[in-house]
């Protein structure tokens, strides 16, 4: 072996060792999952179970109702990326295309309108709702209070793919007689589709596993998300940790899977977006 | 006429109308929110009068017994633990991580990459994860920690109040240390390195190369990340959710947790708005200085 190889061969096995190390979270929620309450609970703990069992899974889908509480992330997650993207697209672009005292005013405005805690401001949002009468649609309240959130993410992370569009490419959609309408939307938006796409994947990741709201509009279980199912069945002194750990596998493997086939996009959209 | 209508959809209506509507959605829900939360804040509110705009004024009755409130100020000094502990913890791991990652070898981006699934994950599962690997009879930590020798007997992580709060941070810790890792990374490839190999021919060691390039280097995306910091631990509301729930007897309690529970557990809406007017203000100033940091790439 030459030097290179070698010194590439201790890096990489390094590098996986922190990643084992990093990620071993993970891996105990999995293993924990397929063990049985007893193997969960074996002093010294199993790090590798030779009696894997499945029957946790089902177990916990038909007992805690999964199919409901997914179903309603799914629900809450789609409409807000929906209503983020619609909105969120055409804000980020008229940041990107102009300099001017009101543009950086309005740019301001998103990135101090980004930092707001989501518990410090349900209180306000939750009285309002609830005179408005919003909160008699738990789930919609939960929708519009987390594309409120979650827009000037979106809005910071796609401004900078706009800035990325060589606008001389708009410029001569002009010329040739497009509207700017039509430039926008036949030229500009289809190049801009990949940072669109890859921003808002991550925001449906957050927007899936979103709690403090639906914890707080949605009291009736039959709109809960999962998050709110998760935590109405940790309790304070539960014992069940091999179910819980059954049912955290099935809320997050779905996330953790597109995270992994996108990772590569995911991290750099997010690096070219945060710091700009 | 028709030249006013066209500007919709070919000149400066257009652009208008793309930055007015998400604007105005912005401002109608989190602008009145702030706005709505202040006003709550000097009324009286209770279960009575939520449903009613015009409440009695309380003056600066909330504050009063916000502040002398015998809870205050250790949750508030929790809070501040909570955010230099987690602060502190992610940006070290975080910089030991990135500098191990700029050693270029095959794979190095796809294995650093993988890292995130941390920050990706939903904060409540995150918490039920940790609240399971840091159980005082039956965690893995512990059993680790006691065969590594590191600790004698069990620690009973989440009801022992010295140790509460720091199992909410070590959670907190894992959550954000490869976000730390990947926007460092970020700052470190954008160094030249000539500047190393002219510092190197120099005679400077690696330690010294760190101290007089790496850092004054980076200072930008340091400050960024440090603000981005204290922005996101601020924000962390469901690892306690999901680890302590703030217990036992508020010892691992922060301030973004404690004005839920006075809102949502003691149903003490006016208590919980004015928390959050304290701790929005601290918010804002910590924004303040992201987007002073950031500014130079903004104007572009």
């Amino acid at each position: 072996m030459t030097n290179q190889s070698i010194r590439n061969t201790i890096l990489i096995a390094c590098a996986l060792a922190l990643a084992v190390i990093y990620l071993f979270p993970l891996y105990w929620m999995y293993v924990t999952a397929i063990k049985t309450s007893s193997e969960a609970f074996a002093s010294p703990p199993i790090f590798i179970p030779t009696h894997a069992q499945w029957q946790n899974f089902v177990d916990v889908w038909q007992s805690r109702g999964m199919g409901s509480y997914l179903w309603n992330s799914l629900y809450i997650a789609t409409l807000s990326v929906i209503v983020i993207a619609a909105l969120g697209s055409g804000c980020a672009y008229v940041l990107a295309r102009y300099r001017s005292v009101w543009i950086d005013v309005g740019l301001f405005l998103i990135l101090m309108l980004q930092v707001l805690p989501s518990s410090l401001m349900v209180t306000p949002i939750f009285v309002g709702f609830s005179q408005l009468g919003i909160l008699d649609y738990p789930r919609l309240a939960t929708v519009l209070a987390i594309s409120a959130k979650s827009m000037p993410f979106f809005v910071v992370l796609v401004r900078a793919t706009f800035m990325s569009v060589p606008m001389e490419l708009e410029e001569a959609a002009l010329v040739d007689g497009n509207s700017r309408m039509g430039a926008f939307f036949h030229i500009v938006l289809p190049l801009a589709r990949n940072g669109i796409l890859v921003s808002a994947i991550l925001i449906y990741m957050q927007a899936f596993g979103e709690f403090v709201y639906s914890k707080t509009f949605i009291s009736d279980a039959m709109y809960q998300p999962a998050s709110v199912g998760l935590n109405t069945f940790m309790g304070p002194n539960t014992v069940e940790w091999d179910k819980i750990m059954a049912y955290s596998s099935i809320y997050v493997t779905p996330i953790l899977a597109v995270f992994v086939l996108l990772q590569r996009k995911i991290v750099s959209g997010l690096t070219s977006g945060a710091l700009k | 006429m028709r030249n006013r209508l066209s500007t919709l959809w070919d000149g400066r209506g257009f652009d208008i109308i793309l930055i007015g509507v998400p604007l105005a959605f912005l401002i109608l829900i989190s602008g009145a929110a702030i706005l709505y939360n202040v006003i709550m804040s000097f009324q009286e509110v209770d279960m009575f009068s939520l449903g009613s705009i015009i409440r009695p004024f309380a003056g600066l009755e909330n504050y009063k017994r916000i502040l002398s409130d015998p809870q205050t100020w250790p949750i508030f000094g929790n809070t501040l633990i909570f955010v230099l502990g987690s602060i502190i913890g992610q940006f070290v791991l975080g910089f030991g991580l990135a500098l191990f990652f700029q050693q270029k070898f095959p794979g190095s981006t796809y294995i650093r990459g993988l890292f995130l699934v941390s920050w990706v994950m939903p904060g409540l599962v995150a918490g039920a994860i940790w609240n399971w690997l840091l159980s005082g009879d039956f965690g893995v930590i512990n059993y680790i920690l006691i065969q590594l020798g590191v600790i004698d007997t069990q620690i009973f992580w989440r009801s022992n109040p010295d140790f509460a709060l720091w199992s909410v941070i070590i959670a907190n810790i894992w959550l954000g240390t490869s976000f730390n890792m990947i926007l460092l990374s970020v700052g470190l490839s954008a160094i030249p390195q000539d500047l190393y190999e002219a510092a190197a021919l120099d005679g400077a060691g690696p330690l010294r190369r760190f101290f007089t390039i790496t850092l004054p280097m980076m200072r930008a995306t340091i400050g960024a990340l440090l603000s981005l910091g204290l922005i996101f631990t601020l924000q962390q509301f469901d690892l306690f959710a999901s680890i302590t729930n703030g217990g036992p007897n508020n010892a691992s309690n922060v301030a973004q947790y404690w004005a839920w529970q006075l809102s949502f557990n003691e149903f003490d809406f006016a208590g919980g708005a004015t928390v959050s007017v304290l701790m929005i203000v601290i918010v804002v100033v910590a924004a303040a200085f992201y987007v002073r940091s950031t500014r130079g790439e903004v104007r572009g």
